[in-house]
């Protein structure tokens, strides 16, 4: 054995408080690691009889104070150290949330515009508008002309005219008892005048009516219309006596207008 | 405060490191003597020590993420120690040694261990030549010889081989014997 391990052993020797076989065989060898070993150990032990200083009392009142403290305003930011323990604390890792958060956000946007989101947009839509058309139809019947002609404003607002609506119109322009009805129906229906049946209504109404107001509008509806299959009634208008003069003058001046068009 | 005398100090500074800082309260029981000491014969200052021992407790709560069950308890409550009085020494320079009557107002509360006179003086000589190693022979000293560390467990807190702690120890306690025979010889000339 070395002196060097031998010193080895004797630290060990020191605190086990029994010196290993083959450092005792050392010692019995070497009288230089043997005076070391006797001098050592021997302080070894004396630095054991220094006493041991206690603390003060003041020390653990001080550590308790501090104790009670820290855990009472813990558990007054339970919750938010909580939530701030799921939010990580490196930048990296914050922007990569903030980034994947927009992506999911644009995706489920996009896919709610195509898909499911549209089609509840138009069914809504298609509910608003059958329920304006039943307004507007329940308006039309009511006896007070004000509401037959709210109905009827209310058709003119309308984007796309059902059946019944346009129906509804041409009854009122046919039947309704105020003037100012019918002029506002005639009006409303200068959206469908592409339809024919429409204008075949409009114009075999011009022999019914009897207001020159609304024989004029509806002279002007078909001359706009350039509805040449009213040239026959309106050439009988331009003969009938009867008609205010002005409306004949009208009815002339259509026809002429609808002969020039080709 | 009754001490949970069942649970070992890993099992409690486990629950401190979940966020059950009550339990710090039995680690203080257990450990604030030792440490306390430890601080003590490093500084030889009741005040200081004292300092240092209420921060080590407080840097185990500071630093309980930071706790794992691999070295164990004690090596990792020493870790902070020598860290907390690291940061001491750089604050303020605790140049001055111990004086001896602060070893004898220490003893004053064991006066059967000072009985004989000459042995008495003999201690104070000790003292004052552990006093005198250079720091890093003291702190192995200390935790070797004072706190009852074994050599394996100083190597996993000042981070080294147990042979060379082993052989760093003797070559300490043989400085200290070199003090202490230059010191006897002073007071008998």
């Amino acid at each position: 054995m070395t002196c060097g391990r031998a010193k080895e052993l004797m630290a060990t020797a020191w605190a086990t408080g029994e010196p290993d076989i083959d450092l005792r065989a050392h010692l019995t060898t070497c009288s230089e690691c043997a005076g070391e070993m006797a001098q050592l150990s021997l302080l070894w032990e004396r630095l054991g009889d220094i006493p041991a200083p206690e603390p003060s009392a003041a020390l653990t009142a001080r550590w308790e104070s501090s104790l009670e403290s820290m855990i009472s305003a813990r558990r007054g930011t339970s919750w938010r150290f909580s939530l701030s323990a799921l939010w990580p604390q490196r930048p990296v890792w914050q922007v990569s949330i903030a980034l994947t958060c927009l992506a999911v956000g644009l995706v489920v946007g996009s896919l709610q515009s195509r898909g499911g989101g549209t089609s509840e947009i138009a069914q809504l839509r298609e509910e608003v508008a059958s329920t304006k058309q039943l307004v507007a139809l329940s308006l039309l019947q009511q006896q007070s002309a004000t509401e037959r002609l709210r109905g009827v404003d209310y058709t003119a607002k309308m984007p796309a005219m059902e059946p019944d609506v346009i129906s509804a119109l041409v009854q009122a322009v046919n039947r309704d008892p105020n003037v100012n009805v019918r002029l506002a129906a005639i009006e409303a229906l200068t959206k469908v005048s592409s339809d024919p049946g429409v204008r075949r209504s409009l114009v075999s109404s011009l022999t019914t009516q009897d207001s020159p107001m609304v024989q004029a509008a509806l002279i002007d509806y078909v001359m706009d219309a350039r509805d040449k299959d009213a040239m026959g009634v309106l050439k009988d208008l331009t003969s009938r006596q009867d008609l205010n003069p002005l409306v004949r003058q009208r009815a002339d001046m259509a026809v002429q207008r609808l002969t020039e068009y080709k | 405060m009754n001490v949970q005398v069942n649970r070992t100090d890993h099992e409690l500074m486990t629950a401190v490191a979940r966020g059950n800082l009550a339990g710090m309260s039995d680690i203080y029981q257990r450990r604030h003597r030792a440490l306390f000491r430890f601080f003590f014969r490093l500084t030889g200052r009741q005040t200081v020590a004292e300092d240092l021992t209420h921060e080590v407790f407080l840097r185990m709560i500071r630093y309980r993420h930071t706790y794992q069950a691999g070295d164990g308890f004690e090596a990792w409550m020493y870790r902070i120690a020598r860290n907390a009085f690291a940061d001491q020494m750089k604050k303020h320079r605790l140049e001055t040694p111990a004086e001896e009557g602060q070893l004898e107002l220490v003893a004053s509360n064991r006066a059967s261990a000072f009985d004989d006179m000459s042995k008495q003086q003999d201690l104070a000589t000790l003292y004052r030549a552990l006093r005198q190693l250079p720091e890093e022979k003291l702190e192995l000293i200390v935790m070797s010889r004072f706190q009852n560390l074994t050599y394996e467990q100083i190597g996993q807190i000042v981070g080294c081989e147990t042979g060379t702690v082993k052989v760093r120890v003797f070559r300490a306690m043989k400085e200290i014997g070199k003090i202490f025979g230059e010191l006897r010889k002073e007071k008998a000339s």
